[in-house]
C-alpha cells in the first residue's frame, strides 16, 4: 500500500510540473499551401452578430468547400473564463476573436498568440493604418488584428423622450438635470451596470477625465488618477444615482437579478431611457426595442463645449492560436473575414465600422456606412479622443471599480473611503501584474 | 450431483488487483493527480500561460491577509451554519409526518422528492431569481398576506435567505435517508414504550433520536460538505453580491482561477477550503463521540 501511495505521488509530481511548464507544444510554421482540414473559430456577442457572422462563414464555406469552419459563440458573460480554461488546457480554438486587455493577459511576451507577420502573404496587412495595426502588436510581435475602433457613447429611447418632450441632454449638468422630470414619470433618462459592463465607472472616468485631462490609467499601465480624482469621479456616480438620472444599484439587482441591462425587462419595457454602450456592440440594444427606436445622443461636455476625455479602443481583434495545426488556412479564414468585399457585405456594422479599408469601401459602395455604429463612429472622430489602456479593461480592475460603485451606492462607505480603497488595491494590483 | 467450482481464466493472487484496475485508474486520474497538483500548484505563481514561479507558501501568507478571503470564508461558514441544522431539522420533521400510516403516502413521498431531482440546474435557479425580484411572485404572496415586500437582492441578508431557502427546498435526499431510517425502526419499540405510558414527544426523544444517531451523523457530514462547496446558487441568483453578501469561497476559487488567472492563489484557496471542511467534520466526530466507539 505505501508503495502504491508513493508511486502515486511520484506520477503526481512529476505529471503536474510537466502542466506547469505551460504550453510548450511546437508552433507550427506555414507551409505556403492550403490543405482540407477543419477550423474552429470562436467569438462572442449578441444575436446580431451571430446571425452575420454565421452567414458570413456559409460563404466561406461555398467559396472554400474543402477548409470547413466550426463556429464557436456566446455572450460576453464568462466568456473570458471560457478562453481563459481553454488556453491554459491548450485547446482553444484556431481562430478567436479577442479582447484588447487579454493580449497583456495571455501574451505578454508576444509567444501567448500566432506570430502574425509570419502570415502577411495571406493576410493583407496594407488594408489597415500603421497605428490601428499597433493596437494588436505585443514586445513588437503582431498578436493581433484590430477588427474594428470603437468608444462608448450614449444612446437613448426615442420613443421615451418623446412622450416626456426631452431633449437628448448634451453637458452633464443637463443629464443630471433630466433625473427629475423622467422620475417624476416613474422613468430614468438613462441607466448604467455595475456588472460585467461597468459603464457606471466608465462614464465617471470620462466625466473626471474631461474635467482634468489626467488619463485615469495610462497605456503602460500606470494610475494617472489621483486619489481625489477618484474621489470626484465616484461622487459623481453618487449624483447621478441621488438626482434619480440612473437606477441605484439596490433597485437595479431587485428588479434585474444578474441579467445584463440588454436583457432587462426594465429596459425592454421602456422604463429606461438611455445606455452607454460601444458602437460596435450596440446592436443588441437596438434589437431589444422597435426598429430605429434606439438614436445616438450627443457626447457630453462642460459648460464650456470642452467635450475631450471620451475614449476609443480597439473593439476588438482577430488572433490566431500559437498551437493551430493549420496557420496557412487559418489566415486565409482571417483574411477573408476581414478584407473581403463580400463578407463585409454580409457582416454589416454588427462588429463595428471596419478598420480594414477594403471592407469599410464595400459597406460603404453598398449603402451599409448607416446605423448607430457609424453615428457613434462619427461622434467620436469630432471629439479629441483618450486612447483606453489594455490594463484598463483586466477583469480584476473592473472588480475594483465595481466595489467602490457598490459600497458608495449601498452608502456601505463613503465616496473617500472608496476612493482611498481603489487607490491602494489598483497601485498594488498594478505593481504585482508588471513584475 | 454438485457441480465442482471450475476457475476458467485462472484466478491469481493478482486478479482482484486487475478486477479493481479501472477504479484505481480512475482514482488516480481525476483524484489524486489532480488533488496533488492542486497542492503544487498552490505553492506557485501561475496564470495558466506563462511557466509557474515556485513561491513557497507567499499565497497562504497572502490569504490572512486578503480581505476577501476572510470576508468569503466568514460567507461560508455563515452560511453552512444557518443552512445545514434548518436542512436537517426540516427533512427530519417531513421525514417523520411520511413515516406515517396515511393513504397515498407513496405520491406525497414523491412530490416531495421532485425539488432534489430538479437540483440546482439552470432552470431552477433562474426561475428561482425571478420569484425574489422586486415583483416577483414572492413579493406579491407577502403583499396578499398583508406583509410589506422584501427587497430581496438589495438587502445583505435576504439575499443570502435566498440561496438559503433554494438549498432547503431541495431537501429531498437528506429526507429520505431519514426516512429509510425511521422505518427501520421497528415498531414493537414503540408499542411497548406506549405500555409503559410513554407520550409521542417522549418517544421521539428516547426512542427515534437515539436510533436515528448515525443517520443525523451522516447527513450532517454530507451536507456540511456540500455547503461549505456552494458555487452554483449564489453565482448564479446573486452574483455575490449585494456587498459581497453571498460570495462564498467557491465563488473566490472560480473568480480567482479564470477572471484573474491566479491559478497559483486559487488553488491555494481550495486547499484551505478542504482543509476547514476536514476540521469542521472532524470537529463533528469528536463532538458526538464517535472518534471513540468507532476507532
Amino acid at each position: 500500500m505505501k508503495k502504491l501511495i508513493l508511486i502515486t505521488a511520484a506520477l503526481g509530481c512529476l505529471s503536474s510540473l510537466s502542466a506547469c511548464n505551460g504550453r510548450k507544444s511546437q508552433v507550427t510554421a506555414p507551409d505556403g499551401k492550403l490543405d482540407k482540414c477543419t477550423l474552429r473559430f470562436s467569438w462572442w456577442g449578441g444575436d446580431d452578430r451571430h446571425e452575420a457572422t454565421l452567414e458570413a462563414i456559409e460563404l466561406w464555406n461555398e467559396k472554400y468547400p474543402d477548409i470547413t469552419i466550426l463556429p464557436e459563440y456566446g455572450g460576453w458573460d464568462g466568456w473570458t473564463e471560457k478562453i481563459t480554461a481553454q488556453l491554459s488546457g491548450g485547446t482553444e480554438p484556431d481562430i478567436l476573436q479577442i479582447n484588447y486587455d487579454w493580449l497583456i493577459s495571455f501574451s505578454p511576451d508576444g509567444k501567448g498568440f500566432y506570430d502574425l507577420n509570419q502570415l502577411s502573404d495571406r493576410i493583407d496587412l496594407t488594408q489597415f493604418d500603421e497605428d490601428v495595426l499597433k493596437f494588436g502588436q505585443v514586445d513588437g510581435v503582431l498578436n493581433g488584428i484590430t477588427v474594428s475602433v470603437s468608444g462608448r457613447g450614449l444612446f437613448y429611447n426615442s420613443d421615451i423622450y418623446r412622450r416626456l418632450g426631452a431633449e437628448y441632454p448634451r453637458t452633464w449638468t443637463e443629464l443630471i438635470a433630466l433625473g427629475e422630470k423622467f422620475s417624476s414619470e416613474g422613468f430614468y433618462p438613462l441607466d448604467l451596470d455595475a456588472q460585467s459592463g461597468g459603464t457606471a465607472w466608465y462614464l465617471a472616468i470620462v466625466y473626471v477625465q474631461q474635467q482634468t485631462g489626467r488619463q485615469f490609467i495610462t497605456l503602460d499601465g500606470q494610475l494617472g488618477f489621483t486619489e481625489a480624482d477618484i474621489k470626484s469621479a465616484l461622487d459623481f456616480y453618487k449624483a447621478l444615482e441621488d438626482n434619480k438620472v440612473i437606477r441605484t444599484v439596490n433597485i437595479r439587482t431587485d428588479e434585474d437579478g444578474t441579467a445584463a441591462l440588454y436583457q432587462s425587462p426594465e429596459f425592454i419595457s421602456g422604463r429606461i431611457g438611455g445606455v452607454l454602450e460601444w458602437g460596435s456592440s450596440v446592436g443588441k440594444y437596438e434589437m431589444s426595442l422597435a426598429e430605429g427606436v434606439l438614436e445616438a445622443g450627443p457626447m457630453l461636455s462642460d459648460e464650456n463645449g470642452n467635450n475631450s476625455g471620451w475614449m476609443i479602443k480597439p473593439s476588438l481583434l482577430y488572433t490566431i492560436s500559437a498551437n493551430t495545426k493549420y496557420p496557412d488556412e487559418a489566415a486565409e479564414f482571417l483574411d477573408f473575414i476581414l478584407n473581403d468585399g463580400e463578407a463585409a457585405k454580409v457582416l454589416g456594422t454588427s462588429r463595428g465600422i471596419p478598420a480594414s479599408h477594403t471592407a469599410e469601401k464595400s459597406l460603404e459602395e453598398n449603402g451599409l456606412l448607416t446605423g448607430l455604429a457609424k453615428e457613434n463612429d462619427r461622434l467620436l472622430e469630432e471629439l479629441d479622443t483618450v486612447t483606453i489602456s489594455p490594463y484598463m479593461e483586466i477583469a480584476q480592475m473592473k472588480t475594483f471599480y465595481n466595489n467602490a460603485i457598490e459600497q458608495v451606492s449601498f452608502n456601505a462607505a463613503t465616496t473617500e473611503e472608496a476612493a482611498r480603497e481603489m487607490y491602494v488595491s489598483i497601485n498594488e494590483y498594478l505593481e504585482r501584474i508588471k513584475k | 450431483m454438485k457441480k465442482k467450482y471450475r476457475n476458467p481464466i485462472g484466478v491469481k493472487s493478482y486478479t482482484g488487483l486487475l478486477l479493481i484496475m479501472p477504479f484505481i485508474a480512475g482514482f488516480v486520474l481525476f483524484t489524486a493527480y489532480p488533488f496533488i497538483s492542486s497542492f503544487l500548484l498552490g505553492l506557485t505563481d501561475y496564470n495558466g500561460i506563462r511557466t509557474a514561479d515556485f513561491i513557497g507558501f507567499d499565497n497562504y501568507k497572502r490569504m490572512f491577509m486578503d480581505s476577501g478571503f476572510l470576508n468569503a470564508a466568514g460567507v461560508t461558514l455563515k452560511y453552512t451554519a444557518i443552512l445545514v441544522p434548518l436542512k436537517l431539522i426540516f427533512s427530519l420533521i417531513t421525514a417523520i409526518v411520511l413515516n406515517m400510516q396515511i393513504k397515498g403516502m407513496g405520491v406525497y413521498r414523491t412530490l416531495f422528492y421532485i425539488p432534489s431531482i430538479l437540483g440546482s440546474n439552470l432552470a431552477v435557479v433562474i426561475m428561482w431569481q425571478f420569484l425574489f425580484t422586486s415583483d416577483g411572485l414572492v413579493n406579491q404572496l407577502l403583499e396578499i398576506a398583508g406583509l410589506a415586500p422584501v427587497g430581496w437582492y438589495g438587502d445583505t441578508s435576504a439575499a443570502m435567505g435566498i440561496i438559503i431557502l433554494l438549498r432547503l427546498w431541495e431537501f429531498g435526499s437528506t429526507m429520505v435517508i431519514f426516512l429509510n431510517a425511521l422505518r427501520d425502526i421497528p415498531k414493537e419499540y414503540y408499542e411497548v414504550a406506549k405500555v409503559d405510558g410513554c407520550g409521542k414527544i417522549r418517544g421521539f426523544f428516547a426512542i427515534t433520536l437515539p436510533l436515528l444517531k448515525n443517520v443525523i451523523f451522516l447527513n450532517l457530514v454530507l451536507q456540511i460538505i456540500a455547503a461549505m462547496q456552494e458555487f452554483n446558487a449564489p453565482y448564479m441568483i446573486t452574483g455575490g453580491g449585494p456587498l459581497k453578501s453571498t460570495y462564498t469561497l467557491g465563488m473566490l476559487i472560480y473568480d480567482e482561477m479564470f477572471s484573474y488567472h491566479d491559478m497559483g492563489y486559487a488553488n491555494a484557496v481550495s486547499w484551505i477550503m478542504f482543509v476547514m471542511i476536514a476540521l469542521i467534520v472532524c470537529i463533528m466526530t469528536r463532538l458526538t463521540g464517535r472518534g471513540r466507539t468507532d476507532a
